[in-house]
């Protein structure tokens, strides 16, 4: 049986590589990500609401809601899962017995490759079309979709911030490039809809991404990507990201040479499941926001 | 022989090991657990009534930016539309309508309450949160974000949506 939506919650981890990963972020987005777990925990935060019987009644239509598979939420769940390509065992190994050690990069080259570029260019602009269909799937705003993603991505903030942030610095500038905007739009200018096929995150989520056939989806994505590729531009200039710096904010608890960026962005990619933690984040405020505001 | 003793064993031994396995499985010990059990079972109430309005209806209602605060589309459902109210790129506060079809219990706090805001029920809501209710039907509802926001600041945006023309809604 699939856990609940309050499992899901209690049982977000506070500590490991993923959450590490993550605060070594917080320069680039300060003070938005304060890794917030436990379901009661999280209505109380998010309502400022402390009284035990109000709780929940909260949490009980927020288990409703989530349940009723009509209103899209195990969807979005099952999307940010999915695109998730985490092996939990890598990051396991990586880390016992290293408690208070580095861990040392270099002792995993041989269990780790780093994707070729066209991958890796794949990769990235499906997980933000991912983060497109989830926002909808959670939030409704049926419609000219990515309009209103834009002015919505405008006002991300908290988890939802820090995942774009982790989605540009893991997946765009360490296995990329500071170039990699660019690299992804001029890849996909050149792609064919069976190029895209063969990509393992693309097959993950093909069935939920709009756009009917390959080539359809295609456009979709690159679409998508160029929409939000000025937005991305800026987060990265305004916030002076580069791979270096991003790197270095790892370097305390992974040990990285500066010649090794795109096994460190491997390594990044199978141990960590950044993309599924902070959405079932993002998944449970909004249904606490909407399960507070009905009752 | 032997087939025949199998054949006669097999289904108690499948039964005690699937009895094994069921009775092994982890209970479910949160307070929470029978809320989804009811909330999963079969022919369970939908969370969002079939009949409830589409949350569309309700954008045309909401208060416009004004006065340094934006107002930023959140979340559009079936049965529920939410804005966020932000100042200087801050939350300070939710707004909502709801449909309250889906949530009927929703109705008991403003039959408990003698206050009144533009002439309609109201009643102070959790989450830090006031409401009123339209035509006994649709839940408006302002909430605090920060503490900067006050009550006063609640009741102020309540009055600024559109409530004469929520109220002739169908």
């Amino acid at each position: 049986m699939s856990k609940t939506i309050y499992q899901l919650v209690d049982e977000l981890p506070t500590g490991g590589l993923t959450v590490m990963s993550l605060r070594a972020l917080d320069f680039a987005v300060p003070g938005e990500w304060q890794n917030l777990v436990g379901f009661d925990n999280t209505i109380r935060a998010v309502t400022g609401e402390t009284d035990p019987d109000l709780i929940r009644q909260i949490g009980e239509r927020a288990i409703y809601l989530y349940n009723d598979k009509s209103q899209g939420y195990q969807t979005a769940l099952w999307l940010y899962q999915t695109v998730d390509s985490a092996s939990s065992a890598l990051g396991a190994a990586a880390l016992a017995n290293k408690v208070g050690e580095k861990i040392p990069l270099l002792g995993f080259l041989g269990n780790i490759t780093p994707k070729a570029d066209k991958a890796q260019t794949i990769d990235l602009a499906v997980k933000l079309v991912v983060e497109l269909v989830a926002f909808c799937q959670i939030n409704g705003i049926p419609g000219d979709s990515i309009g209103d993603f834009l002015g919505a991505l405008g006002d991300y903030s908290g988890e939802s911030l820090m995942r774009m942030a982790a989605l540009v610095c893991f997946d765009g500038l360490i296995p990329l490039g500071p170039d990699f905007i660019q690299m992804v739009l001029s890849k996909f200018n050149n792609m064919s809809p069976q190029e895209l096929e063969q990509n393992q995150t693309f097959k993950g989520v093909n069935d939920l991404i709009p756009g009917g056939n390959s080539s359809g989806k295609l456009g979709f994505i690159n679409e998508s990507f160029s929409s939000v590729s000025g937005w991305m531009s800026d987060f990265v200039n305004s916030r002076g990201l580069t791979p270096n710096n991003v790197a270095k904010n790892l370097s305390s608890f992974i040990d990285v040479a500066d010649d090794k960026l795109d096994y460190l962005g491997a390594f990044l990619d199978v141990s960590t499941n950044y993309y599924e933690h902070t959405g079932i984040q993002t998944l449970a405020r909004r249904l606490i926001e909407r399960a507070v505001a009905e009752i | 022989m032997i087939f025949r003793r199998l054949r006669r064993i097999l289904p108690a031994f499948l039964l005690a090991v699937l009895l094994l396995v069921t009775s092994c499985r982890a209970q479910d010990t949160s307070p929470y657990a029978k809320t989804q059990q009811e909330s999963t079972q079969r022919g369970a109430t939908p969370a969002v009534a079939r009949k409830a309005e589409q949350g569309s209806s309700f954008n045309k209602f909401f208060p416009k930016s004004a006065d340094g605060y934006q107002v930023v589309a959140a979340q559009e459902k079936k049965g529920f539309a939410e804005y966020k109210l932000n100042k200087g790129g801050k939350n300070v506060a939710m707004l909502s309508i709801n449909d309250i079809t889906s949530t009927p219990t929703a109705k008991d706090k403003y039959q408990n309450s003698t206050e009144k805001i533009a002439g309609y029920p109201a009643a102070e809501a959790p989450g830090k949160g006031t409401g009123i209710l339209v035509n006994n039907r649709y839940q408006v509802k302002v909430a605090s974000r920060d503490d900067s926001f006050t009550k006063n600041d609640r009741v102020a945006w309540l009055q600024k949506f559109n409530l004469s023309g929520l109220a002739q809604l169908k």
